[in-house]
């Protein structure tokens, strides 16, 4: 047994509406406990003035799998210099906006992250992504797996789509590939793109299957309802990165008729066509969308200046992107008939007119949105820029003359013209605590984690009060895993392996009969190793601890 | 250490074949004296299976030849791995737990990493880097492609298998054409039509015209028919998938996968084309993909003290060795027994197939390995790249695999007790 108490701390704990409060937090064994205050405990850190919060989480995250090693592969120069750390307790690795799975274990965790999420996990892939993400250290971790392109769902789906019948596909996708939930990308595109369609609207029909986006949305928005999944579809809409995807997105969350959904990256999928440009904001048409619908949350995916490499299962989209690489080379594939996944190196630049707008819609989606339990701090890391970049984001998301310093920089048209200016906003505290870690725990169905209340994990981050934001979430004084202290003024102290978070949802194991009947026409893996089973994927997973989160009734739209 | 054979009359137990990057695991083992494959005629399968020696007891470490016991051969590879200041750790022929293992061991030593294919791997990795590659995977040839071009390769010599998995699962018709050789029987199916198509020069001539054909460019001269023929066919085909081999392409193998990714990219503006590139057996794709998603950099890279440097010319074993830019050789071949380590004066630690002949020369540590998908489980990367294929114990032969040694040796280095500590 150990005991931990952090004396003097003020807590921003908003699951449990507790707003800067002066107050001790003990922790035994690994959780959080109510200590009696005289209680003598094996270790005890004065935190006076200092703010203390759950550890972060990151719901989107490209941290793990093929699309990613495959950008580190595209990127050697990505990691030149790779100058080793004096620290003995991390092994070698390096890069910046892919780096290898230890650094990014070792980064998200000296920043007061102790969790993320691969949001892409193809089916094909899944062993893979695990064995990635239990080489990431020190943090928590969990996938949703990609489905809608998946040529059988589609056959399901051009058959009349019988409910049932979806419903225990899904169940048992998401049981074989251990994920957390389900994302679907491009709705039908990635697929459609491999039978040389280019482009897929929400109502427009797949060429070769004639089903549309929409159907494809409500149909796995209503399978993971009757699943009871706790996380609601997380949906890449139609249209990524086009002028005019406005109308794109709202068709989608009109596709889900108030099914629970998850918008990822919506930055990308909030533009006008309004200017000379033909290209604008659409920011505020998207969260008024957000706000008068309760079933819809969303993560931003903001973009930072810098070169960085978009990773997407997006083929039929990033074909589309590859000219506008830099540098200019791209890699592209079509994988088991279930998935695509496209990469393509970017350089966000200030003075590019589209850029610069990127970066402003993704700031106005965050202090316009009202409702801060359904907005979650991404920049879809890597495709918006790098997860080392958090700490200037929520800079310019709290600090209103240092965002308007930094507005003043950009292409002039935009620096001049943008809504931006003229919203005074500034988040605070609490609001940060919310959208990085009590709403995304809330919205993954993670009890025990992204709050400090009795029973939670001791996932715990403290930071020095500064002024400065940015310097202040760049190196917390102290970040404890599991109640163990992993990192301490930006130094790595300690590096447990993390867990795995899925979820285990009820099926019709009848299904797998037709399913092991497409494998046999199509597929080059025998259905006998179709599933990964508990042990292996605990083999996979480098013997991690498996995180189970329940499948039960749960509330609506994460609130 | 000493097998435990299965009674022949067991039923045949579903099984995974690690003996080369398809991984066929629609396959069975026979398990008595001897293993025997049940439903392929794989003669690669067949070879290595016959390999395998049904009694490991005669397989002990050695150290400088002679009979030790695990822990003495443990002592002393730990030994050489503390007085040695610039380690090469190649071969690498292992799985992912393998080199996970070994990963930490190397980034302790600030070890160089390449695989005993590093070659070819860096063939199909330097295009890559370079200019990027749309691939595509087995069911999606399977499943789709209408058009097969085997581009100066004959996929089943050195993949036998790999024609009936990508045969299609329902009628289908398609063609296979072979560039610069030969059509393969093997690849003969239902509604499959073979054509040969000679090279119009040698393979970056051919690709060349393919590239500026495909791209409707003027030609100073008319291109040989079969070329122009084949051009055509790949304008109209709906999905055209380039297989080629880059271990089998020459020394500027990289620059014909580049000119191979080209003719995808310029097909892909119009209509359907990705390319396959055959390599990564003897766990070649498994140790490339694991060093990168750990290290950042792919295979070639070096964990030095100052920094980690990638560089696929410099950091290949045989320059390495060459250039004297060792000062110790572990070499890691769990799979086939030939692949026995360059000759290097210099100490050696072996971790190696238990039917490994002796190899005279320097200092030298061998401990008898299990293989993977024979002596125990694991996990592979199958040659299209993303797909991870389980492999599982045929038999107990009491041999350690090499994460349990990488492991063990990691944990003598680290503790100064034992005398060998750094």
């Amino acid at each position: 047994m150990s005991t931990l108490r952090l004396r003097g701390g003020r807590l921003y704990d908003p699951a449990h509406g507790i707003d800067g409060e002066v107050c001790d937090l003990g922790v035994r064994d690994g959780r959080i406990v109510a200590l009696h205050e005289n209680e003598p405990v094996d270790r005890e850190h004065d935190v006076s003035g200092m703010i203390v919060m759950a550890g972060g989480i990151d719901l989107h995250s490209h941290i793990g799998g093929g699309k990613v090693n495959l950008a580190r592969l595209l990127l050697p120069e990505d990691h030149r210099p790779a100058p080793r750390t004096d620290n003995p307790l991390e092994l070698a690795s390096c890069g910046a906006c892919t780096p290898g799975t230890l650094a990014t274990g070792y980064r998200y965790a000296e920043m007061g992250y102790t969790a993320a999420f691969e949001p892409a996990m193809a089916l094909s892939n899944a062993r893979h992504a695990h064995m990635e993400m239990g080489d990431t250290p020190i943090l928590d971790h969990g996938a949703y797996v990609m489905l809608g392109n998946d040529e059988l769902l589609l056959e399901m789906l051009a058959e009349g789509g019988d409910p049932a019948l979806v419903r225990d596909y899904v169940g048992w996708a998401i049981n074989a590939a251990r994920a957390m939930g389900v994302k679907v990308v491009n709705p039908g595109g990635i697929s459609a793109f491999k039978f040389n369609q280019r482009k897929l609207d929400v109502d427009e029909p797949h060429v070769q299957h004639r089903v549309t986006p929409r159907q494809v949305v409500h149909a796995l928005a209503r399978a993971l309802t009757e699943l009871a999944v706790p996380h609601p579809l997380h949906i890449h809409a139609s249209n990524l990165g086009v002028a005019g995807n406005i109308a794109s997105t709202l068709a989608t969350i009109d596709a889900l008729e108030g099914l629970r959904g998850h918008l990822t990256h919506v930055q990308f999928h909030s533009y006008g066509t309004e200017g000379p440009h033909k290209f604008s904001s659409a920011a505020l048409a998207l969260v008024e969308a957000v706000n008068a619908h309760p079933n819809v949350s969303i993560d931003v995916g903001q973009i930072i200046f810098g070169q960085t490499v978009t990773a997407s299962g997006d083929t039929m989209t990033q074909i589309r992107n590859a000219a506008l690489g830099s540098p200019r080379k791209w890699v592209g594939a079509d994988i088991e008939c279930d998935a695509g996944c496209g990469l393509v190196p970017f350089r966000y630049r200030d003075q590019s007119y589209v850029n610069a707008l990127q970066w402003v819609i993704g700031l106005e989606i965050f202090l316009l949105a009202n409702d801060p339990w359904r907005v979650v701090l991404t920049t879809d890391h890597p495709n918006g820029g790098p997860f080392t970049s958090y700490p200037h984001l929520i800079r310019l998301l709290m600090d209103k003359s240092f965002r308007d310093e930094q507005l003043a920089r950009l292409h002039p048209e935009v620096a001049a013209h943008a809504a931006l200016r003229e919203i005074r906003r500034e988040l605070t505290l609490y609001e940060i605590a919310i959208m990085t870690r009590a709403a995304p725990a809330r919205l993954l169905g993670l009890a025990d984690r992204g709050h400090l209340g009795v029973g939670a994990a001791a996932d715990i981050a403290v930071y020095r009060e500064d002024a400065d934001r940015e310097y202040m979430f760049r190196t917390p004084e102290y970040v404890f895993k599991d109640g163990e202290l992993v990192a301490r003024q930006g130094r790595i102290v300690a590096t447990p392996v993390g867990g795995t978070h899925f979820v285990e949802p009820g099926f019709d194991g009848a299904i797998e009969q037709r399913i092991a009947r497409y494998a046999e026409h199509h597929h080059a893996l025998d259905f006998r190793n179709a599933a990964i089973g508990r042990d292996e994927l605990c083999t996979c997973a480098n013997g991690g601890q498996l995180l189970v989160t329940p499948c039960a009734v749960h509330g609506t739209n994460g609130t | 250490m000493t097998a435990s054979p299965t009674p022949t009359d067991a039923p045949p137990l579903p099984w995974t074949c690690p003996f080369c990057a398809l991984l066929c695991d629609g396959v069975a083992l026979a398990r008595g004296e001897t293993l025997e494959l049940r439903g392929s005629d794989c003669p690669k399968a067949r070879q290595a299976l016959a390999q395998q020696p049904a009694d490991t007891a005669a397989a002990t470490p050695t150290i400088d030849g002679r009979a030790a016991s695990l822990d003495e051969a443990l002592d002393a590879a730990a030994r050489l791995l503390a007085g040695a200041t610039l380690p090469l750790f190649a071969g690498l022929a292992t799985d992912v737990a393998g080199i996970r293992s070994l990963y930490a061991l190397a980034s302790a030593r600030d070890a160089i990493l390449d695989h005993l294919l590093g070659d070819a791997i860096m063939a199909s990795v330097r295009p890559l880097q370079d200019r990027g590659v749309y691939y595509t995977t087995l069911a999606e040839v399977r499943t789709r492609a209408d058009l097969i071009v085997c581009f100066g390769t004959r996929p089943a010599e050195r993949y036998p298998e790999f024609f009936r998995r990508i045969a299609p699962g329902e009628p289908r018709r398609r063609e296979i054409v072979f560039v610069g050789t030969d059509t393969d029987p093997a690849a003969a199916g239902p509604d499959t039509e073979l054509e040969a198509v000679p090279f119009a020069g040698d393979a970056f001539d051919t690709l060349a015209l393919l590239n500026a054909l495909a791209a409707d460019r003027a030609l100073a001269a008319p291109p040989p028919g079969p070329l122009a023929g084949l051009a055509a066919r790949l304008q109209a085909a709906r999905y055209a998938v380039i297989v080629w081999e880059p271990g089998a392409s020459g020394a500027q193998g990289a620059l014909v996968g580049e000119a191979i990714n080209r003719l995808v990219g310029t097909l892909n503006a119009r209509t359907r084309a990705a390319s396959l590139a055959l390599g990564g057996s003897q766990g070649g794709y498994t140790a490339n993909q694991v060093v990168t998603w750990l290290s950042g950099l792919p295979l070639r890279t070096g964990l030095f003290r100052d920094g980690l440097r990638h560089d696929p010319w410099a950091l290949a074993t045989a320059r390495v060795l060459a250039g004297r830019n060792a000062d110790l050789l572990l070499w890691v071949s769990s799979f086939d027994p030939s692949a026995t380590p360059p000759a290097a004066d210099l100490p050696t630690i072996i971790l190696g197939h238990a039917a490994m002949p002796p190899v005279a020369g320097a200092p030298q540590v061998f401990i008898p390995v299990a293989t993977p998908g024979i002596g125990a489980a694991g996990h592979l990367f199958r040659l299209d790249g993303g797909v991870v294929v389980p492999l599982v114990q045929a038999r107990d032969d009491g041999l350690p695999t090499v994460a349990a040694i990488a492991g063990a040796i990691a944990q003598r280095l680290a503790a100064p007790a034992s005398g060998a500590g750094s």
